[in-house]
């Protein structure tokens, strides 16, 4: 789709929109709208720089020192001839964060692949075993290393969260792995994992938006990935122009939410001196 | 002089095993040994105490228990004392888990407070609905339908049976919501699905670290307070008039913490000495 | 290749699609698929992908077994644990008046009793390990590199002592009086002079005196020195801030992750 067709593909949705908003709206929940409107400008604005980067506009991605240090780790544990673990957090598939720690992992593991490391996944649910090890098997195959996959190098502990942590611990102890790598959602454990993981010396990066456990990752590891660091982990790593337009189009949004908030503040403030009838929190809470 | 610069360098090197060690012994002595520090409710602790002391007699309150054993010694003392709190004023109580374990944890403390303190009847004054699975599809069943997902009680009693449900069938048929919350699902789930969009009010009891995370929902008046960690449910206690294991456990985290801090003093000492010598040569 | 690739993509897009404007929607069949259905498939298919898990888990362990691998003697544990675990829910109830089902949670069933006995303790064993873990990091890595590292120990020692009954006790003279100490300090280290230093320690003393005099020494009053309310201030401002910044963040990130497979834009669950 050329970019004609695209702004004629947006109008048309734009117009069709209208025409059914102007005709009553039959089966729309209208309370919602500010949040529908939010999603299509969001989305268009993503889709937008997407195409952008696809066009091949150069865009620039600042480096991110912990996913800089990714490859680094893997050099390192393959210098020492000791393993990679990565834990893809404690959640299930359904947590958009186990889902980029899975997409982070198919990256690692075509660096394992490609440096002939050992790689051990332990995982907490059985659902991210099947995602995680079809991640891996992939990245091997791509790698031309398909030998050096095999299944177990993904493998279930236990759904219970401290039963998990005790599990990796033991792994971490008897194996004493060179990287500790920590990508998905975590809650308690954390600290478990990435003090257990210092106390053998390896070098330790985590990437989470379980905003609680980041202090402790901050503490205990060598870098740490904050929230959307995390989510453009695999922009960075994989440097697929699509992707990096989406974190493009990310900061884009940002910047209009930014806006956003600074006009509320006015409108609220205005609102709440009675310079204007309108409540712009009334407006905002969605129903 | 010397001595003591090199036996503090030496502190700042010390293997973690003594810092474990003496952690272990300043918890365990005040255990035995109270302290019996005053304790002061903080504004968030009272800010809940006062929303759920307002509501009138005979108001129907859902407790809902997002716990585990393994955060037990933070939450349960807080359930503990909330649920004396409300029964004391005569409120009707129902209880749902998002957790699995939350329901043996809600179960024990139903039957020590409801049942054993208070001697208030099950179905009539409380009941314990239990744990459903679905994390926030329940909170959303429980907003659109609560007798879709709940047919039964946790003693497979039908619900259209026990005389307390009366009247309820959806999540706004309730005055008052109480999360005891240890993490996912918990008190963020219930704000998006079942707070927000209806009227009820809530406050919740979370563990320490979770109180981040719950903090911004406290300040846009979306939560009327917070019991932050064993601390608040000391507070909760302290302004019940019932001591409970909240309070039991203030000397010795109290202890803890004034130990830790002396650590961090410590290794910054060393940290100086060190940066210090490594300046001069 | 299309049951690799273009059949998954597609159930992604439409079944993505239909859940996120499935909520902009007033029609009760998508109303009942967004908000309860489609969890609860999840949830169904995750219960089933457990007898994955626990036969790979088992797999291994009886491999460690077999082979005598290191550490072989451990397995032997989770083994036991995991037979005991299914013969407990499935098998033997251990109270013959209680009915299957309710077996799990009620009194004087083996479940209950390895619930309240086994899984209760260790689970809060584990947790504990946490206040271990918090000391040993804490002691390890606050160190006051630089301005912001200061600040956020100085906030940490705060809301350490601030939240617990001895802060609530400790009077804001006390900390008045530790700061002109520490005013002490930085005056000798910025003119590195005696008499300097001296003046202000005992001028900062005295004014602090004169003041704790004329009010009575109130124990939290001027309450920007009482360790309780300061933690409350750190607490409800500036983390406020920051977490409802990086909430932002992290919101902004889980959607444009969605959106990405939802057009099919990313493909790297795929292997792609």
């Amino acid at each position: 789709m050329n970019d004609r067709d695209f702004m004629i593909s947006a109008g048309g949705i734009s117009l069709a929109f209208l025409i059914y908003w102007f005709f009553g709206h039959p089966y729309f929940i209208t309370e919602r709208i500010v949040m529908f409107l939010a999603i299509m400008v969001f989305s268009g604005t993503l889709l937008f720089f997407i195409r952008k980067a696809r066009r091949g506009e150069e865009i620039f991605l600042r480096t991110i020192p912990g996913l800089k240090a990714v490859e680094e780790a893997v050099g390192r544990s393959t210098e020492m001839g000791k393993p990679v673990l990565y834990v893809p957090g404690i959640m299930d598939m359904d947590q958009v964060e186990t889902v980029a720690g899975v997409i982070v992992l198919g990256h690692v593991s075509k660096m394992t692949a490609r440096y002939e490391t050992t790689l051990n996944v332990p995982v907490s649910r059985a659902i991210v075993m099947k995602a995680a090890r079809e991640a891996c098997k992939e990245s091997y195959l791509m790698e031309g290393r398909p030998d050096m996959f095999h299944d177990d190098m993904v493998h279930y502990l236990t759904d219970e969260q401290f039963a998990y942590a005790a599990g990796v611990n033991g792994i971490m102890v008897r194996e004493k792995p060179a990287a500790c790598m920590y990508m998905g959602k975590f809650y308690a454990e954390s600290l478990i994992l990435a003090e257990t993981g210092n106390s053998i010396g390896a070098i330790q990066i985590a990437g989470t938006a379980s905003q609680a456990q980041i202090p402790f990752f901050v503490t205990a590891c060598d870098y740490t990935l904050i929230g959307e660091e995390f989510f453009a982990a695999s922009a960075y790593l994989s440097g697929r122009p699509e992707l990096i337009g989406g974190v493009k189009g990310q900061d884009m949004i940002k910047v209009f939410i930014i806006g956003l908030i600074l006009a509320g503040v006015v409108l609220r403030l205005m609102n709440d001196v009675g310079l204007i009838d309108f409540s712009i929190i009334n407006f905002l809470t969605v129903k | 002089m010397n001595f003591i610069i090199d036996l503090i360098l030496k502190l700042g090197k010390v293997d973690r095993r003594w810092i474990f060690l003496i952690i272990g012994v300043v918890v365990m002595i005040p255990l035995f040994y109270p302290l019996g520090l005053p304790i002061r409710a903080t504004a968030t602790t009272q800010q809940a105490y006062d929303a759920m002391d307002a509501l009138p007699k005979g108001s129907k309150v859902l407790v809902s228990c997002e716990y585990g054993p393994s955060t037990k010694p933070e939450i349960d003392p807080m359930v503990r004392a909330v649920l004396r709190h409300l029964f004391k004023n005569g409120h009707q109580i129902y209880v749902t888990c998002l957790w699995p374990d939350g329901q043996f944890l809600a179960e024990e403390a139903l039957d020590e407070i409801g049942g054993g303190e208070f001697g208030l009847t099950y179905g009539e004054d409380y009941v314990l609905l239990g744990f459903r699975p679905g994390n926030e599809a329940v909170v959303k069943g429980i907003v659109s339908d609560l007798r879709k997902l709940y047919t039964i009680d946790s003693r497979g009693t039908k619900v259209t049976e026990i005389p307390m449900m009366d009247g309820i069938h959806r999540f706004e048929d309730f005055d008052f919501l109480f999360s005891a919350s240890a993490g996912y699902p918990g008190t963020i789930e219930w704000v998006q699905y079942a707070v927000d969009p209806t009227d009820v009010q809530m406050s919740t009891g979370t563990t320490s670290i979770q109180v981040n995370e719950v903090m911004p929902y406290v300040a846009a008046g979306q939560v009327q307070g917070i019991l932050a960690g064993m601390p608040g449910a000391a507070e909760y206690e302290a302004l019940i008039g019932v001591p409970g294991i909240g309070t039991s456990g203030m000397d010795a985290q109290s202890i803890a913490h004034l130990v830790i801090v002396l650590f961090i003093v410590l290794g910054n000492i060393g940290y100086f000495i060190e940066r210090k010598r490594s300046k001069k040569y | 290749m299309l049951w690799k690739r273009q059949i998954p993509i597609l159930i992604v897009a439409v079944i993505g699609s239909l859940t996120l404007f499935g909520w902009f929607i007033d029609e009760p069949h998508i109303k009942a698929f967004v908000d309860d259905d489609a969890t609860q498939w999840y949830d169904i298919l995750a219960s089933f992908a457990i007898f994955l898990g626990g036969f790979n888990l088992l797999k291994l362990q009886l491999q460690k077994v077999l082979r005598k691998q290191a550490g072989w003697q451990y397995s032997l544990f989770a083994i036991g644990g995991f037979f005991f675990a299914v013969v407990a829910g499935f098998f033997y109830k251990g109270n013959p008046d209680v009915a299957w089902g309710t077996h799990v949670t009620a009194k004087g069933t083996l479940f209950k009793w390895m619930f309240t006995y086994m899984f209760a303790p260790m689970q809060a064993t584990m947790f504990a390990l946490l206040a271990f873990f918090v000391a040993s990091a804490s002691y390890r890595a606050f160190r006051i590199r630089n301005f912001e590292a200061t600040l956020l120990l100085v906030a940490g020692i705060i809301i350490m002592i601030g939240r617990v009954p001895l802060g609530s006790n400790i009077s804001s003279w006390f900390i008045m009086y530790l700061l002109v100490l520490v005013a002490g300090i930085a005056v000798n280290l910025i003119f590195k002079n005696k008499q300097y230093t001296l003046g202000a320690v005992a001028g900062g003393i005295a004014l602090v005196t004169a003041a704790g005099m004329s009010m009575g020494w109130p124990l939290d009053q001027p309450g920007i020195f009482y360790l309780p309310y300061l933690q409350e201030w750190i607490y409800k401002f500036p983390n406020v801030a920051g977490a409802r910044s990086i909430m932002i963040g992290i919101g902004l990130g889980i959607f444009a992750t969605s959106i990405r497979y939802i057009l099919g834009i990313e493909k790297s669950y795929i292997g792609e």
